[in-house]
């Protein structure tokens, strides 16, 4: 399972097939089932959003769980002027950022299993068996060499690496999640890659 | 920027190893379940505080104060102008009340040569020490005669000349 794919949005009458904008309009009136459909559709993209900025499960799980229950206790503020979507991106962004500037220089890995697809993905597949230096490295020595190397960027620049690079978010969507211009998140984009390809020299030379 | 962007290909292909890490199995199940339920116990409504619907309400206002939280010389700063300018204010007003009492004390030239050359309300006799100066601020009762708008003295009206010799005991 790759947790980057966007839900698909359906349209009919029933509470799972509503469309967003139905959805919102009845969770602001206080419908729980309405919010749980909302919840649904998007925890798996906010959880793995937040998982990847703190390469802990634990905590991950917590935020985003925050994340959704200050998004419903925000909702009648929430005016429409962007999609629900990623207003609750944002409201995620925010408390993770935030998060991670409380506990700065306190790392604690607590990493998910990689998926059975993982050995099957043909861009790992080539990646370690024609580039990597030492063949022997396995999946899981790579997984840790990257969270690393990720943890050592600032906040921002790992935002807009994991939003592009790992979520597949348009160079638009994270602009207006992370409130700032499109050419800062294509500096930030460049200088975050520039970082990542010093740390992981190793795996990741450049062509 | 071509040339630059395929040079992070290798990269790129890295971080998708990030896609395969997941949750344990069944996570999602539970999970809107859980959201839900903190929302029912009351974890949500009005018991927000002031912080968390600042940040929902006026996020802009929030990362100002972030501000501090990550740079703590800003604050630093900040306060210690806040210091000065309190103390540069306090100087000043003290300043410019000493200067005003000095001048109170230059223009008013009743108060130190002139005497009133012919006082009848005893009142004003006694405030006056042997240097002729008048102790007391309150105003004179005139009596003489109030101008019009004119000139022209209005009839009835007295007034009392007033010397600016000092007063001879």
């Amino acid at each position: 399972m790759i947790m980057s794919e966007p839900a698909s949005i359906a349209d009919s009458n029933t509470p799972n097939g509503m469309l967003e904008g139905d959805l919102v309009k009845r969770a602001r009136r206080g419908d729980l089932n309405a919010y749980d459909e909302l919840v649904q559709r998007y925890q798996q993209r906010i959880y793995a959003t937040i998982y990847h900025m703190t390469a802990n499960h634990e905590d991950a799980n917590d935020l985003a769980q925050d994340s959704f229950i200050k998004a419903f206790q925000a909702l009648k503020s929430f005016r429409g002027g962007s999609s629900f979507y990623t207003w609750i991106y944002r409201i995620a962004v925010n408390k993770t950022i935030n998060f991670l500037k409380q506990r700065k220089h306190k790392h604690h890995f607590s990493l998910n299993d990689l998926d059975f697809n993982t050995e099957n993905n043909p861009d790992l597949v080539a990646l370690i068996s024609d580039k990597t230096p030492h063949r022997e490295v396995g999946l899981a020595e790579l997984q840790e060499k990257l969270n690393e190397a990720l943890m050592k960027l600032s906040e921002p620049h790992r935002m807009v690496v994991v939003l592009h690079d790992v979520q597949g978010q348009s160079h638009d969507e994270i602009a207006e999640i992370m409130d700032c211009n499109i050419g800062t998140v294509r500096s930030r984009l460049f200088y975050a890659r520039q970082q990542l390809q010093g740390y992981l020299a190793e795996y990741a030379k450049p062509a | 920027m071509n040339q630059k962007e395929h040079n992070f290909e290798d990269l790129k292909r890295l971080l998708k190893l990030k896609q395969h890490e997941v949750p344990p199995p069944g996570y999602f199940n539970d999970f809107s379940g859980h959201v839900v339920s903190r929302i029912r116990a009351g974890e949500a409504g009005g018991s927000r505080s002031f912080m968390e619907r600042l940040e929902t309400d006026a996020p802009w206002v929030v990362n100002f104060l972030r501000i501090f939280e990550t740079r703590p010389g800003v604050i630093g700063g900040l306060a210690t102008s806040l210091c000065l300018l309190l103390v540069l204010v306090v100087v000043f007003s003290e300043r410019s009340e000493k200067a005003s009492r000095e001048l109170l004390t230059i223009s008013d030239p009743a108060a130190t040569s002139a005497t009133v050359t012919s006082m009848t309300a005893p009142t004003l006799a006694a405030a006056s020490d042997s240097s002729g100066i008048v102790a007391s601020t309150n105003p004179v009762t005139s009596l003489q005669p109030v101008a019009t708008l004119f000139g022209q003295p209005a009839a009835g009206s007295l007034f009392q000349p007033a010397g600016f010799a000092p007063a001879s005991h």
